[in-house]
């Protein structure tokens, strides 16, 4: 057991943001506090085993204590005093945890079934990992608040960065705010830790802190990743798009300007709805055009209209970043947004 | 009355009429002994499911259980070992003792007490049935979160259902108990006479009757969302998904006290035998339960602090306050033993068992008490360290401990000393391996209820490590089920007071006890009326009054 409660102490992680520190330090006070109690009271016990057995022969009775109401008084105030130490130190932690400051790094985390997408309110960008393949990977500047608003677009998640001591629910409807301040250059390991169903051990994704410089590079790039997908323009006037395990079958869909489009979505996820809307952006000013959300599995046809020739945003309206992609009308030059 | 009976020569009787007898009955001994072996029969069921779960994760990568497969294992196992296992088990003791305890002839309802039995198997096996449709059992976890409890198949409909029928039975447990021991005491045991037992019975079953109805409602505005179209639970029309964790957190808090009281009321009773003196502070144990009764209702939201919309600083400090009467349980289970002359039968081991194990599952609750902290640890291997330090450490030690305890009272046999002692080590050793490392993993940020977890994280060797605990823990329970079968083959040698320093009424009657319980009640003078019998039989004087 002593070698049980050593290995707990040096078992924690090395904290990776100031809140983490401070939660850090709550937990080796807390375990200073407990060892005292666990100690205590595994000794009493340890002693009166080793002290009291009966030994042979011996058929008296131990002596007929009934125990006076001064003692249970007592007993009582032990515990009072204990507790009355220890939760100050806790709401301290807690105070320090729970402030949001003013931050320039606002991110939009979305949770769904399963898989997490992150956009980056002030720089514009979406990244955005795809359940069952890969992870979503996030880049954050160090020693900056950053401001994270969470939500899900379906059941319960949990957004959990063991390094950073930290774990917020992604709800459906009830969105929650939180700020991180890393402190640690490095890359960490995060994953969803509210069970969501079948594909919840998998739902993982990677917070890289780095430098400013490094983060500015990295929204850069990932900004031109946007811009730069494109695809073939389909030979007719339809598209069929395919949801499967909440992501589309492609991220980019190109067709000839000047058409309607008849739009097939086949909808793979048994009991779970999606449906298909073209926005401007992936701020989502102005819907274009929305098909109607209908559960999987089943397959619907709906007409696009004409649109302007440009670059669009497309998404499911339930899934949001997580099941988007390009919608390109015509042949736009590069870059060039849809009106 | 000058009537002499001629008693019937004893024969066996044929199978048939004797099944029917046991199907039939409503002597609330043998509807006790129906809840053990129904208990244990489920503790069998979900214990397989705990290998199964420890085997597949013993190495990253899918060996045994697909994700689909695993889901509904975990799910299965939490909600049997709680609701089909746990639960009953404590009744069953419950059953079998409070009347004998405090004299009375049988329960209050003897025909509502049989009913509440036999739902529970139908209840359980409704659960378990969901196995055989299409889409499996249910697999939202035994917390059952909407909204991903409105997904799913025909198996979360039988969840629910099988829910419904454990929580209407233990709901009419519940008033059964507190009727009869409100209205059924023999006379001369007044309410501060009445053994620690009953005092845990009662308070549990205030416990169930308050919070088990809030459980139905979940369950039923569950199934309305699922099949009625209604949005309860549901946000994008109006409805929220935190409504369903505060109702099922409203129950699911004094729940674990459901599950755990009886077990400390049980070693109350078991320790003051086994050191030759009273339970210290008897009052004082007997107000701490009702204040962790009271304050159980208070805590729920300590499950919630990771969802950002609950009153923080509130439900901790309830939280943290509820340690301060459970710490006066310990105290007194300490000044009970002290100077004591311990003599170490099975059950006592169980139950200083049971005090080693559950202080670290009382004191590893206290950093998730801290919401900062419990931002770190909640809903990570931490969590399931916590609830099985506290419900196999605490409260299957203190089931073991009444098991052993009783049955010489129950079938007039006693359970194999020397193997008693073999399954407490082994038993002891392979809960520690696999439950403490779980802390560690905690720490190391591996999540609960994954079926599968990366190699590259640093999980692997501790869940190796637990997996081999677990299978230590499966061999302790085959040397339980050994002891019981082979000590049901030896002769009836058990005495009436079978353990020869008892206190309680039942150890006045005969082992086992007659159908009618008592042949001639002793009159109650104090809290120990056995012992009064003993010193009487010496010569000596009992306690006069209540202690």
């Amino acid at each position: 057991m002593a070698v049980a409660g050593a290995c707990l102490a040096g078992c924690t992680q090395q904290p990776a943001t100031e809140q983490a520190q401070e939660t850090h330090r709550l937990f080796y006070i807390t375990l200073a506090l407990a060892t005292l109690v666990f100690v205590g009271v595994e000794g009493a016990l340890l002693w009166a085993i080793v002290r009291y057995r009966r030994r042979r022969a011996d058929e008296d009775e131990g002596p007929q204590w009934h125990g006076t109401n001064r003692m249970i008084l007592l007993f009582f105030l032990i515990g009072t005093v204990i507790v009355a130490t220890l939760y100050p130190f806790g709401e301290i932690t807690l105070a320090r945890v729970e402030q949001n400051p003013q931050s320039p790094e606002v991110i939009d985390i979305t949770g769904s079934q399963w898989q997490w997408s992150a956009f980056y309110e002030n720089e514009g960008v979406v990244v955005s990992g795809k359940s069952f393949v890969r992870p979503l990977v996030m880049e954050v500047p160090v020693d900056e608040p950053i401001h994270i608003h969470i939500v899900s677009n379906d059941v319960m998640h949990e957004f959990f960065v063991p390094a950073f001591y930290f774990m917020r629910n992604a709800m459906p409807g009830h969105p929650n705010d939180f700020t991180w301040t890393p402190n640690r250059l490095g890359t960490f390991q995060g994953q969803c830790a509210e069970y969501c169903g079948l594909g919840h051990y998998q739902m993982r994704f990677v917070v890289r802190v780095v430098t400013p410089t490094d983060f500015m590079a990295w929204v850069k790039q990932e900004r031109k990743a946007a811009l730069s997908i494109n695809c073939p323009q389909t030979s007719g006037a339809s598209v069929h798009i395919t949801a499967h395990n909440i992501s589309w079958d492609t991220n980019c869909i190109h067709v000839p300007a000047g058409t309607q489009i008849a739009l097939t979505i086949t909808n793979d996820d048994g009991g779970i709805d999606h449906n298909f809307a073209i926005w401007n952006g992936i701020d989502t000013a102005h819907q274009f055009f929305a098909s109607g959300k209908f559960p999987g599995v089943a397959t619907r046809t709906e007409t696009i209209p004409t649109l302007q020739p440009g670059r669009y945003y497309f998404q499911c309206n339930v899934h949001g970043p997580a099941m988007s992609g390009v919608f390109i009308v015509g042949n736009p030059p590069s870059g060039q947004k849809g009106s | 009355m000058a009537i002499t009976e001629a008693r019937p020569v004893a024969r066996p009787e044929p199978f048939g009429r004797r099944l029917l007898s046991w199907l039939t009955t409503t002597d609330h001994k043998r509807i006790g002994i129906l809840y053990i072996i129904n208990s244990l029969a489920f503790f069998v069921i979900a214990g397989i499911f705990a290998l199964l779960m420890r085997t597949e994760l013993a190495r990253p990568g899918q060996q045994l259980l697909s994700p689909r497969a695993y889901d509904q294992v975990f799910t299965e196992h939490g909600t049997l070992m709680i609701f089909l296992f746990i639960f009953p088990m404590l009744a069953a003791f419950g059953n079998y003792l409070v009347p004998l305890q405090i004299g009375a002839l049988d329960m209050a309802f003897p025909r509502i007490n049989a009913l509440s039995f036999w739902l529970l198997p139908v209840g359980g096996l409704t659960v378990l049935s969901g196995f055989l449709v299409k889409g499996g059992a249910g697999a939202s976890g035994w917390t059952a979160f909407a909204p991903l409890s409105v997904q799913g198949g025909a198996g979360m409909d039988l969840w629910i259902l099988g829910i419904v029928i454990v929580g209407v039975s233990s709901i009419l447990g519940a008033i059964n108990f507190i009727v009869t021991i409100l209205r059924m005491r023999a006379p001369g045991m007044t309410m501060f006479r009445m053994p620690i037992f009953c005092w845990g019975v009662l308070t549990t079953s205030l416990l169930v009757a308050l919070a088990a109805p809030v459980l139905t409602a979940a369950m039923v505005m569950l199934f309305a969302d699922r099949h009625l179209g209604t949005v309860f639970f549901d946000a994008s029309r109006g409805g929220s998904p935190l409504l369903y964790q505060n109702t099922f957190w409203f129950f699911g808090h004094p729940e674990v006290y459901i599950l755990i009281l009886t077990a400390w009321a049980i070693v109350s009773e078991i320790l003051p035998v086994f050191s030759g003196k009273p339970l210290f502070g008897y009052r004082g144990v007997v107000l701490a339960f009702l204040m962790i009764a009271t304050l159980s209702f208070t805590v729920w939201a300590h499950h919630m602090f990771v969802t950002g919309a609950v009153e923080l600083p509130f439900f901790s400090a309830t939280t943290e306050m509820i340690s301060i009467p459970t710490g006066v349980l310990f105290f007194n289970w300490l000044a009970t033993l002290w100077k004591g002359k311990l003599r170490f039968e099975p059950p006592m081991m169980f139950a200083l068992g049971f005090i080693g194990l559950f202080l670290v599952g009382g004191i590893d609750g206290v950093w998730q008490a801290a919401p900062a902290m419990d931002f770190a640890l909640h809903d990570t291997y931490w969590v399931v360290a916590h609830i099985h330090y506290v419900l196999f450490g605490g409260t299957v030690f203190g089931i073991m401990a009444g098991l052993f305890f009783w049955f010489p009272k129950i079938t007039g046999r006693y359970l194999s000393r020397k193997l008693g002692i073999w399954q407490f080590w082994v038993q002891f050793v392979g809960f520690n391996l696999t439950f403490f490392p779980m802390h560690i993993l905690g720490l190391r940020g591996m999540p609960r209820r994954v079926a599968d977890y990366a190699a590259n994280r640093g999980w692997t060797g501790l869940n190796t490590l637990e997996t081999v605990g677990a299978y230590i823990i499966a061999i302790s329970m085959v040397l339980f089920f050994v002891n019981v079968f082979v000590s049901l083959r030896k002769p009836r040698e058990a005495p009436d007071d079978a353990w020869g320093t008892s206190n309680s009424l039942e150890w006045a009657t005969s082992s086992p006890p007659p159908p009618h319980n008592f042949d001639r009640l002793p009159e109650v003078h104090s809290l120990r009326p056995v012992r009064d019998l003993r010193l009487a039989a010496q010569g000596l004087a009992g306690e006069e009054g209540s202690s």
